[in-house]
């Protein structure tokens, strides 16, 4: 076990590094971003000296190396827009993207999985029908015209919501919405056929032979079994909103992790662009490591080491 | 009942309500802005962004500033200035100010912040814009004196728009320059309340302002970043001001009874420029000239801006001084265009073109880009329109690896030097034309001290331009704003949201 731990953080650290180095050299593609800084009527031997001053006139692989011996330090450097040291710009955006997705992780799974489950037991009855057509629905719509719908209706027309913004559990109501609408028929889904796949087994057969209730057989054979492939695609999901939903936090103005590295690609702000990666690859890694570690306790016969 | 009971009830009711409206006079008002970013720092003159600035100037104070109709500088916190040689300009202070902190407003105050503009170590974006300034000087508590290392003429457009702010020196000093650009002190109408960053800036009145009573209590900035949110919170009363109302969108405002659409002639221009930086038939005059014969530009006014715009046919605002109804437009001629383009040695069926425009940028400036290639169908050239996002877009143009053809805005323009001479000189960064006569002149133009001269220079530039057609000049933009009802105030043609001009009505 101890071996499987390390090699997996080794993994890691090893695919963290590849994306900064990757997107490290795919932003400066674009250029370099002193221009974007300087008011219109500047000179051009203003802009060499400006470039100059924050090093961009130095050859690529200079500032790669000069990049990564500070980030050892913890040393990301500071916002080319703000002036100020980019890490913690960065980690004061994450609380509130955080929020947002457990809340909206919270809805997946309080709404998605139940569907999932009665389509899969009820499999071709009406029930079944409507529960896959209102999730594809829901997976179908794009997500900036339902939030722009919602606000309109509930924050416009009725008043109920507050419009965008972040602040008390109202504001939470429909970005939330939102956001789970498209991932909740992915997982209602993947639960269908897990649960469709589960039921099918030998296993179940037998017990329903010994005269167990249905409610039973789902409770105590069926669900932990159908588990493992949910739990992978809501790891993944978990990872995307933890990572900043873009459209969403833009849309409903939620100061968050996504629109936030959105605008620094935009505004060419390398420095909190490269902390943004840091920080989306770390989630992406974690989350990816807590789904296969869920797998030991779902599934006994799994082995790691 | 008894006449005295029905007096004595009266006045007993009339009691009971004049608390109401002592409450309803008193009540304390608040404005809140919806804008689309958040200010990128609180320090005064370090950084140039209109968001940043429309903030800033609610806190800090300039030496000048713009009448807002018809945009002269007057003096604000200087009371006014003496050219006293051709690189000494002398400016003398207001007596009676001081910042939020009580600290006095001086010669001293203006000294620092040039101090801490021009020093490389700040990296502000002010020091290109300001680096002819060679010193600032005390000459006593209310004079200071500018002292340039070459002619200047434009020194005093540059100390009227945001933001040279002046800094609270004692203050900075004490707490820091990281702290004070989180914790602005200025002399502005508006004292720093609360910065909670991504969300929202809140202000609170100065009650001892010098220039006189502030009316708004408090003003609260709140990011909205996507424009139709903002929208609907201005309709949901969540918000009280929008800057860029869509054109579409006026009706929808104007009919919620919550706000009005408040329109103003902006001093922003919109203009296609012909690029000769790279080889292309725009490189031929008689291309350029025929360009500005077929295009349409008041069916574009008219069907595409629904009227909302004001045009130009010289190279400057109505605002600038170096405005000229001597240079006059081309007008609509396709059949004079046809024969231009002949005589230029192309076939118009056979040519193609490209257009580049940004989106969302200016008003409906991928719409009006799409019309223009749509015109220029009808004397048969094939136009290819280009949408870029608007960082692409200003790289192409500053690498000269744009298209034929460019849509772009420029602005607020109040004078020619940050509008004439920063855009027809081939080797300036946003440039799209270069010839030497005009680089020539462009050249002593710059060195004209006295206004009247300096306006007439350029104007005489401008008459040399029309014929070598570097442009279809469009127009000036409209600015729409969407106000609530309750609040009295008129936007400016320099884009400035200043909430000391606003009162409730």
């Amino acid at each position: 076990m101890t071996r499987y731990l390390v090699a997996r953080v080794l993994q890691a650290v090893i695919a963290v590094f590849f994306a900064l180095t990757a997107v490290f050299f795919l932003v400066r593609i674009t250029g370099d971003p002193v221009i974007l800084f300087l008011p219109l009527d500047v000179q051009p031997k203003d802009i060499t000296e400006f470039r100059h001053l924050l090093g961009f006139d130095q050859p690529v692989w200079v500032q790669y190396g000069t990049f990564l011996g500070r980030a050892l330090h913890g040393d990301f450097g500071a916002s080319l827009r703000y002036r100020a040291p980019a890490l913690p710009l960065v980690l004061q955006r994450f609380p509130a993207t955080v929020k947002l997705a457990v809340v909206s992780l919270a809805l997946v799974a309080a709404g998605a999985v139940p569907i999932g489950v009665v389509s899969a037991s009820h499999r071709g009855s009406l029930v079944d029908t409507l529960g896959i057509a209102v999730t594809a629905l829901g997976q179908a719509v794009p997500g900036f015209w339902l939030g722009l719908m919602l606000i309109w209706i509930f924050g416009v027309w009725l008043r109920w919501f507050p419009v965008s913004g972040y602040g008390d559990w109202t504001h939470f109501v429909l970005p939330a919405l939102t956001l789970a609408a498209f991932y909740a028929a992915q997982i209602a889904r993947v639960t269908r056929s897990a649960v469709l796949d589960a039921l099918g087994q030998d296993y179940v057969r037998t017990a329903r032979a010994k005269g167990m209730s249905e409610p039973n057989v789902l409770a105590r054979h069926v669900l932990k079994n159908a588990a493992i492939p949910v739990v992978t695609v809501f790891g993944l999901n978990a990872g995307q909103l933890l990572g900043g939903a873009v459209v969403t936090e833009t849309i409903f103005a939620w100061p968050g992790l996504g629109g936030y590295i959105l605008n620094a690609l935009l505004g060419r702000d390398f420095p909190v662009v490269m902390v943004g990666v840091l920080f989306t690859s770390l989630i992406y890694v974690t989350m990816n490591f807590l789904v296969d570690l869920s797998y030991l306790w779902l599934n006994p016969q799994v082995r790691y080491g | 009942m008894k006449r005295s009971a029905v007096i004595l009830l009266m006045f007993g009711l009339g009691t009971l309500l004049l608390p109401a409206g002592i409450v309803a006079q008193t009540k304390p008002t608040q404005v809140t802005i919806g804008i689309g970013s958040e200010p990128l720092t609180l320090m005064g003159a370090t950084i140039v962004d209109w968001t940043t600035n429309a903030q800033l100037e609610n806190i800090y104070d300039l030496l000048f500033t713009r009448d807002p109709k018809d945009e002269r500088i007057v003096p604000w916190l200087a009371t006014g200035y003496k050219v006293v040689d051709d690189k000494t300009w002398e400016v003398t202070l207001r007596r009676d100010v001081r910042f939020h902190d009580r600290e006095r407003f001086d010669a001293s105050s203006v000294k620092f912040t040039f101090d801490y503009l021009l020093d490389p170590k700040n990296k502000t974006h002010y020091l290109p814009r300001f680096k002819r300034v060679q010193s600032v000087e005390v000459v006593n508590d209310s004079t200071v004196r500018f002292r340039t290392s070459e002619p200047y003429p434009s020194l005093l457009n540059d100390l009227s728009l945001p933001g040279p702010f002046m800094l609270a020196p004692v203050y900075v000093q004490k707490v820091g320059i990281e702290y004070a650009s989180s914790h602005p002190i200025g002399t502005g109408p508006y004292k720093f309340k609360e910065w909670v960053r991504g969300e929202r800036l809140v202000l609170t009145k100065n009650p001892d302002y010098w220039a006189g009573p502030v009316k708004i209590d408090t003003v609260i900035f709140r990011v909205i970043p996507e424009f139709s949110a903002r929208l609907a919170a201005l309709l949901s009363g969540e918000i009280d001001v929008m800057k860029d109302v869509p054109p579409q969108a006026v009706d929808t405002v104007n009919r919620s009874g919550r706000a009005t659409v408040r329109s103003t002639v902006s001093s922003r221009i919109n203009y296609l420029a012909l690029e000769t930086l790279h080889p292309g038939p725009m490189q031929n005059v008689k291309v350029r000239q025929a360009i500005n014969y077929a295009v349409d530009v008041d069916e574009l006014i008219k069907t595409v801006l629904a009227g909302q715009s004001t045009r130009i046919c010289d190279y400057v605002s109505r605002f600038d001084p170096a405005y000229t109804p001597a240079v006059k437009c081309y007008g609509y001629n396709p059949d004079k265009a046809k024969q231009l383009l002949v005589e230029a040695g192309f076939d118009p069926g056979k040519l193609t073109l490209t257009l580049d425009t940004p989106t969302g940028r200016y008003p409906l400036d991928k719409e009006v880009s799409e019309a223009i290639a749509a015109q220029l169908g009808k004397i048969g050239l094939t136009v290819h329109v280009q949408v870029n996002e608007w960082r692409s877009h200003l790289d192409k143009i500053i690498n000269r690896k744009v298209g034929d053809m460019f849509f772009l805005g420029w602005g607020p323009d109040l004078e020619p030097t940050g509008t004439i001479a920063q855009l027809f000189v081939g080797s300036l960064t946003y440039s799209s034309f270069g010839d030497p006569k005009i680089e020539e002149m462009i050249h002593k133009a710059e060195q004209i001290t006295n206004p009247q001269a300096n306006a007439a220079a350029y104007q005489k530039i401008q008459e040399a331009l029309q014929p070598m057609a570097p442009w279809v000049p469009l127009w000036q933009q409209h600015d729409l704003y969407g106000v609530a009802t309750w609040i009295k105030w008129q936007p400016r043609p320099d884009e400035k949201v200043w909430m000391w001009e606003a009162t409730a009505k």
